[in-house]
């Protein structure tokens, strides 16, 4: 198996853009590009595009060769869509890594994209029941932010998790996202303040016992990244950042289905052991990470299963501060899902973004001191989890 | 094209009738008022949510059980924002746990959102929801018993 290299990487804005899902990979597509002269749209032999609801509000069936169209890339060895619901990017990444590390394949561009603020604001969450098991679950209406208030009500019941704690994940994400001019809420900073947790804890309620702030924000927005052998790297950067650990795991499908006791989720427990293990580091190694906080009781959560902090002790470990700047781990630097927006097939690839910045020493205002090791995870549901470990440098 | 037409593709519901579903006969159990599921008489595997296929031993033989008239409330939450097109809020989404070790996730209906409690016995309530192209359609809420 060849080493693989993350050589290039960029965002758009994200928000309520007036842009077509197609203009918004043209404008990331193009940020990825200019971060590496050395790399031309003539060299990508390989193109994955990431996006889950393409379909229902892009609108395009079958994009994928649209956008490498788009982006002047004409695939000759690979060329794909994938989906994994909100896992989409992390996904994408993972495909191109195989095919590089194989020996298939020198060089693979991941884009990730969603165009999710439709003019029909309850269309948006009938999406998201429609992708939840649409026959048994999702026609109830039931939907993440329902599912995730009653992890949220089980892990406050066993643990004492208080709705401040909560609080307090949202407070330090649009906090981190003060210095991310893409963030969905950057601009809503610079004209009512920064976000308060007096805001957040008064925010209107969507399911007891989460608010409003306790949710990530849909929006329009895309992120692209470029993958490169170990080999071809060499002639295109002297910073490179190395994937050197993956896991993935689909427990179940349907909520239903997941582990009876949902303030526990062993499936991700199960999947960080893996990719420590393949990574060969400690969970106390990682300097940041880009973790799905899709809702503020996620990231408590993950915290703990990722080993940070004890078993229920993810309320205290971001109240102490233990998952800031100066604290064990930096979680989510960027702002996360909550701060910057959830444009499902290119979060994945937007946090890759930021761990390529972190680990080169360029994320400016928001750079983690001395980063060497980043750990990046996604989630498509309780028992359905991506996680990708990144290292700096030549090693 | 009818709206009902349209619904087949478009809409959030189940497609529950003969020309539609193999698992029509769960549909017409639910509408004569008996929640039941699907058992496997290979492996003897009871499981939720119902198949046509044993997802355990993959035998084709199966059959309808009933389940347990009642069961218990794991969690709950009450939606009042993020509601999909076609729902009212407040919705009361209940995981609700039955003794044959099923798991089942769905509103609960006639129930005032503050009586709630977590470990509440709840039943069935079957609820008529927008007929398609086939006929009338069904779907299984639960009430505080």
């Amino acid at each position: 198996m060849r080493k693989v290299v993350l050589v290039a990487g960029g965002v758009n804005k994200w928000g309520r853009r007036a842009a077509t899902f197609r203009q918004l990979v043209a404008e990331a597509g193009k940020a990825c590009f200019d971060s590496n002269p050395n790399i031309s749209n003539k060299d990508v032999q390989g193109f994955i595009l990431s996006t889950a609801y393409a379909e229902r509000t892009g609108v395009q069936i079958h994009p994928a060769p649209f956008m490498a169209q788009t982006l002047g890339i004409h695939p000759t060895k690979l060329y794909q869509r994938v989906e994994n619901q909100c896992g989409s990017g992390t996904t994408a990444i993972r495909t191109a890594w195989w095919a590089i590390a194989s020996g298939y394949i020198d060089m693979v561009m991941c884009v990730g994209a969603e165009k999710l603020l439709i003019p029909s604001h309850s269309e948006i969450f009938f999406n998201a029941s429609a992708a939840c098991d649409k026959e048994w679950e999702g026609c109830f209406g039931v939907n993440p932010p329902s599912l995730f208030a009653m992890a949220a009500q089980a892990h406050m019941r066993k643990y004492g998790t208080t709705e401040e704690q909560l609080a307090l994940v949202a407070l330090k994400n649009h906090t981190h996202a003060l210095k991310t001019p893409y963030a969905h809420h950057y601009e809503s900073y610079q004209k009512r303040g920064k976000v308060t947790l007096e805001t957040i804890m008064k925010s209107k309620p969507i399911a007891y016992p989460l608010k409003l702030f306790d949710c990530c924000t849909n929006t329009d927005g895309a992120a692209a990244c470029i993958l490169a052998s170990e080999e071809k790297a060499k002639e295109l950067t002297d910073k490179p950042v190395y994937l050197i650990g993956t896991s993935q795991i689909c427990a179940h499908g349907s909520w239903t289905l997941a582990h009876k006791d949902w303030s526990e989720w062993p499936p991700l427990r199960m999947a960080a052991k893996q990719a420590y293990e393949m990574a060969g580091i400690k969970p106390e190694e990682v300097d940041l990470a880009e973790v799905h906080d899709c809702f503020t009781i996620s990231e408590i959560i993950e915290t703990e299963e990722f080993g940070w902090c004890k078993k229920g002790e993810g309320g205290k470990f971001v109240e102490e501060g233990l998952s800031d700047y100066g604290g064990k781990v930096v979680v989510n630097p960027r702002g996360g899902l909550i701060a910057c927006g959830h444009p499902f097939g290119a979060t994945g690839i937007a946090q890759a973004y930021e761990i390529f910045l972190q680990l080169r020493g360029e994320a400016g205002e928001r750079q983690v001191w001395d980063a060497k090791i980043a750990l990046n995870h996604n989630l498509s549901g309780l028992g359905e989890h991506h996680i990708i470990v990144y290292k700096k440098g030549f090693d | 094209m009818s709206q009902k037409e349209y619904s087949y593709a478009m809409d959030i519901y189940p497609q529950e009738h003969g020309e539609e579903t193999r698992l029509w006969s769960f549909f017409d159990n639910l509408k004569q008022g008996k929640l039941t599921t699907t058992k496997c008489n290979k492996c003897g595997h009871i499981f939720w949510p119902p198949e046509v296929v044993c997802p355990q031993c993959l035998s084709d033989d199966l059959e309808y059980v009933d389940m347990p008239k009642r069961g218990r409330i794991y969690a709950f939450t009450v939606q009042v924002g993020a509601i999909p097109s076609g729902f009212e809020p407040p919705l009361v989404h209940a995981i609700i746990d039955f003794e044959n070790g099923i798991r089942i996730i769905s509103p609960l209906v006639d129930t005032k959102p503050e009586e709630v409690k977590v470990g509440d016995e709840v039943e069935l309530k079957v609820v008529s929801i927008p007929p398609d192209s086939h006929g009338d359609r069904v779907l299984f809420f639960f009430k505080k018993v």
